[in-house]
């Protein structure tokens, strides 16, 4: 059993350039990228010298990414996720101080972040830093923005394109049979050649009915042979001698 | 002549024996055929949904013709030993009938057979499960067939739970993909039937989910039935040629 660690974490400080990209996670998991979430590693022992900085999620649509401004404060108008992506284009979610992502990562801990992973305030307007499902197949880039206060102190690198899955309609499934297998071909043909040669058989038995048939030694029903009486003379002679 | 008595015996001995065999793989193939007409669990309601009942026809086809070759064995039997040529025509006439007959349902089982892909059942588990139309009765038989079946052999999907990922479904339309990615009964579940971990069955953890596919506990029931009826029923009819064969030519040879 893997214990799981899915953290929320706030705290930020000055535009220091922290050497990490963003990436989607290396854990085998099956739910890296699904059609409204993908999943990153989480940003351990990145942000080690910025112990009082909240540390935000920027996710930003490919085309909008380098557009972004550093100095946009979270929870406002311009950065709330109900919209993104028109006319925001870029949110900022997933706050949360150092505390939730301690340094060193324990080993054999699953450590990540799933975006997208709060459904219940999509739709609240109070809630302009909600985590929600992503509203389509992106590619998106995201980055981690470390702040104090509302003065941005650290920040990574955007991470490389993250392209969500789409769904194909289940019409596109092929429904016509893809041929016959050997199985049932050979079932089929053996079946009726053998068919043939009785049919054949039968034919050639009707019409040489009454006929022998080649070579072969009749044999009829030995044991309702019937020995026929031959009458001797002695048989015909008794009677005259009665007389 | 002695030579030709012993041929003759010889020859009856083997028609004997032949009918003797047909009588009693008839006896077989009725019984295999009552059991699969009859033994409708597991995956059952999948093939009835998909309205493709051949299996069903191809077996009842046997249950009959398996007590045909039971009967015709017999009159077999004493046509030969009585050498009597108006027995043995009847005997070969009947036997040509049920030869067609159990022909027709072995064909009709190995096409059915054929015709049972991971896409057919694919396509009918995205439209059909979950979908909320309390007209169609048939739709809760499917999902429920599905979640006994993912329950139960603990699999998700067809060929895996990316099956949900990759297809729009109806389960799409009224479950969320970041809360539902694949159907809970896709996780693995405690004993009250609840997620152990739900998180870790979203995130798709190894060990908190399913993720093999279904289409081998579908497909294994039903291919032993179909093979069942189709491979036995050939077995049962290429010795049926033999001894008719054989028939035919004893009774060529029987004096009139």
């Amino acid at each position: 059993m893997l214990p799981l660690l899915l953290l929320l974490l706030p705290t930020a400080h000055g535009i220091g350039k922290v050497s990490n990209k963003p990436a989607l996670t290396q854990e085998k998991l099956e739910g890296v990228t699904t059609a409204s979430t993908f999943v990153l590693d989480q940003p351990r022992c990145v942000f080690n010298n910025y112990s009082t900085a909240v540390i935000w999620l920027v996710v930003a649509l490919d085309k909008d990414a380098y557009a972004f401004n550093n100095s946009a404060g979270p929870g406002t108008n311009e950065t709330a996720f109900q919209r993104f992506p028109d006319p925001v284009h870029a949110y900022m979610t997933l706050n949360v101080t150092l505390n939730s992502y301690p340094c060193p990562k324990p080993a054999g801990d699953i450590t990540v972040l799933r975006v997208g992973s709060e459904t219940s305030c999509a739709q609240d307007e109070t809630r302009p830093t909600c985590n929600g499902p992503l509203p389509g197949p992106g590619p998106y880039r995201v980055k981690f923005l470390a702040l104090e206060g509302s003065v941005p102190v650290a920040e990574t690198d955007w991470s490389a394109p993250i392209t969500l899955r789409t769904a194909k309609s289940p019409n596109s499934i092929p429904t016509t049979s893809s041929g016959h297998s050997a199985g049932m071909i050979a079932i089929t043909t053996i079946l009726s050649i053998l068919f043939a040669i009785l049919l054949a058989g039968l034919v050639a038995m009707l019409v040489f009915w009454g006929s022998d048939s080649c070579g072969s030694s009749t044999f009829g029903k030995q044991e309702s042979v019937s020995v026929r009486r031959y009458n001797t003379h002695h048989v015909y002679d008794q009677p005259a001698a009665r007389l | 002549m002695a030579k030709s008595d012993d041929c003759v015996h010889i020859l009856q001995g083997l028609l004997i024996f032949g009918n003797v065999v047909i009588g009693l793989c008839g006896i077989a193939l009725t019984a295999e055929c009552i059991y699969v007409v009859s033994n409708s669990d597991g995956p059952y309601p999948l093939l009835k949904a998909t309205e493709n009942r051949d299996i069903h026809a191809a077996a009842w086809i046997g249950i009959f013709v398996g007590l045909a070759l039971f009967a015709l064995s017999i009159l077999g039997i004493i046509g030969v030993v009585r050498a009597s040529r108006t027995l043995l025509l009847v005997y070969i006439i009947l036997m040509l009938i049920t030869f067609a007959f159990e022909m027709a349902s072995c064909i009709t089982a190995a096409t059915h057979q054929d015709s049972l892909t991971p896409d057919l059942f694919l396509k009918q588990m995205l439209e059909r499960y979950q979908k909320s139309d309390p007209n169609k009765n048939s739709d809760n038989e499917v999902t429920k067939t599905w979640d006994e079946l993912m329950r139960q052999n603990h699999c998700c999907g067809v060929n895996g739970p990316s099956d949900w990922q990759d297809y729009m479904s109806a389960f799409r339309l009224t479950h969320s993909d970041a809360d539902y990615p694949w159907p809970r009964m896709c996780c693995v579940l405690d004993a009250q039937g609840s997620p152990v971990n739900l998180d870790g069955c979203k995130l798709g953890v190894s060990g908190y989910y399913n993720s093999n596919g279904c289409y081998d506990a579908i497909s294994g029931p039903v291919n032993a039935h179909t093979w069942g009826v189709a491979w036995f029923g050939f077995a049962i009819l290429c010795w049926t040629f033999c001894v008719l064969l054989g028939t035919m030519f004893y009774w060529s040879g029987i004096e009139y």
